[in-house]
């Protein structure tokens, strides 16, 4: 599904990450760890394509990411769901559009994007919210909206990072459950986190990062 | 249909701001609309012009009948020709004559007519063209028996260099006010860009297109340009209503004409300049960092 081959990420003489090799199977659950700096985001973002590899090569679905073209980019995306710590929500647009939108950038029809904006609400149990705007809403309320959003467009990857970093213990909790419930429907999570604790007990797998460089990967 | 939503939400969301660009576009393209409207006239009296050009043939004394028809033949088949008069070398003493009215008496005591048959040559308005008539001009002075051709080379030479000169004053006119609205709406978008950057960021994550993120701009863009083109061509009817209004202290205002499909076409200019400008500020997007 997704392999890394001896990846390396140069920034202005930093090195983010060095020669680090995984894959990671359809339907796979896996934490990405490691302090802050450590290359945690700067992997995800090779994955969602915000980056190119300096060295090495990165195969996603059976894309060379490299030899991608950059019009291609956009419809690769479409089968990757990403939920930010920040969120990244619209913040003139209500939940329900905030949703929407990543139907309508597909080109779904209006009525089909009712419905499926509502199967994800329900999902992320935040059907009484539709037409709050953002600023309304709890960081795990927003969280909520921004898992509904990316997995709204059913990608075959859903990527976090750092989902529940500003959240506390229950939210973080919540956000847990309905993260294993989209992966028991299949999708692929790749999750990236500094809370250990988040991660102990689950039996997933764990990739560690250090200083950029791949020091664990091993079941938690 | 979801881009022209977005584009006419966000034109009302800064109504005041865009009324602004609205006027502005309108003021650049009124100013190109009345350069056309004046170069359209200027044209238009230029092109009457031609009128007064004539061309006289003077035939050598020993022209024969046969020289002369052949000459009269050659122009009754040239396309440029709008008329000719022949003018024989007593038509044209007594021309003379009546030209110099009280001080005939000159003439007194010359016993053979010094004058030469002549033919005077018209051009059609429509056909006046420097080398056309050139060519013409040299063919009959090749013909056998033709002593001279005299023509008024310099209202021929002024007419070339009037209309040359307005064209060429319109057209850099016309380019730079194009120029202003292409930039008024460059400056509108690339704000609005800014200002929304935020927004394309997490488009382009989610997986639009190109097309999807541009496109609301382009409109919006598009909109600003043809509203400012509509407020324009509203401006010019005006603008031609008040000045044929003065026809008493200024008769030939009365005579100016507005060419109406241009008029017409005004909006379409400005929703193209404003495409245009709109698709400039937005320039390249990219969605990956090296």
């Amino acid at each position: 599904m997704i392999k890394f081959n001896e990846v390396t990420k140069v920034y202005e003489n930093i090195t983010a990450l060095r020669k680090v090799s995984f894959s990671i199977e359809k339907g796979e659950f896996t934490f990405v760890t490691g302090p802050s700096g450590a290359g945690k985001s700067t992997l995800l973002k090779l994955i969602y394509l915000a980056e190119k590899p300096d060295e090495g090569s990165i195969s996603i679905a059976g894309w060379e990411t490299l030899s991608l073209k950059e019009k291609a980019i956009p419809f690769v995306r479409r089968n990757i769901g990403i939920v930010f710590q920040d969120f990244k929500l619209l913040p003139n647009k209500n939940v329900y559009d905030n949703i929407a939108i990543a139907l309508r950038i597909r080109g779904v029809k209006e009525s089909e994007i009712k419905s499926r904006v509502h199967e994800a609400l329900k999902l992320v149990n935040l059907r009484h919210k539709t037409e709050s705007f953002p600023s309304a809403l709890s960081g795990g309320e927003q969280q909520r909206v921004t898992i509904a959003r990316a997995i709204v467009g059913e990608p075959t990857v859903l990527i976090a990072d750092e989902p529940t970093g500003n959240l506390d213990v229950d939210n973080t909790a919540g956000i847990m459950r309905i993260f294993r419930e989209i992966n028991a429907k299949g999708t692929t999570i790749i999750f990236a986190t500094h809370n250990m604790e988040l991660v102990k007990n689950t039996g997933l797998r764990v990739l560690k990062l250090d200083n950029g460089n791949l020091v664990r990967d091993e079941r938690a | 249909m979801y881009s022209l939503r977005l584009a006419l939400k966000s034109l009302w969301h800064d109504r005041w701001i865009n009324l602004l660009s609205v006027i502005t576009i309108a003021t650049g393209l009124f100013i190109l609309g009345v350069v056309v409207f004046s170069l359209y006239n200027v044209e238009k009296i230029a092109s009457h012009m031609p009128e007064r050009f004539t061309i006289n043939v003077f035939l050598s004394n020993k022209a024969t009948d046969r020289d002369i028809k052949g000459l009269i033949k050659y122009l009754k088949r040239s396309p440029i020709v709008k008329d000719y008069r022949y003018i024989s070398k007593e038509d044209a003493l007594k021309e003379l004559r009546r030209s110099l009215k009280d001080a005939a008496y000159i003439l007194e005591g010359i016993d053979e007519n010094p004058l030469f048959p002549s033919v005077v040559v018209r051009i059609k308005s429509s056909e006046f063209d420097k080398n056309k008539v050139m060519e013409l001009i040299d063919r009959i002075k090749g013909m056998s028996r033709v002593d001279d051709v005299i023509y008024a080379a310099r209202l021929f030479e002024s007419i070339e260099k009037l209309s040359r000169g307005f064209r060429l004053l319109g057209l850099g006119i016309i380019l730079l006010f194009s120029l202003s609205v292409v930039f008024v709406s460059y400056s509108t978008v690339k704000i609005l860009f800014y200002r929304r950057n935020e927004e394309i960021e997490i488009y382009k994550l989610l997986g639009a297109t190109k097309g999807f993120i541009r496109s609301p701009f382009i409109i919006e863009g598009s909109v600003l340009g043809a509203l400012g083109g509509c407020l324009a061509s509203a401006a010019i009817f005006g603008f031609v209503f008040i000045l044929k209004g003065y026809n008493n202290p200024v008769p030939f205002l009365a005579y100016l004409k507005l060419p109406m499909p241009f008029v017409a076409v005004l909006p379409v200019v400005g929703l193209a300049l404003g495409a245009a400008g709109s698709t400039i500020a937005l320039g390249r997007l990219k969605y990956q960092d090296a």
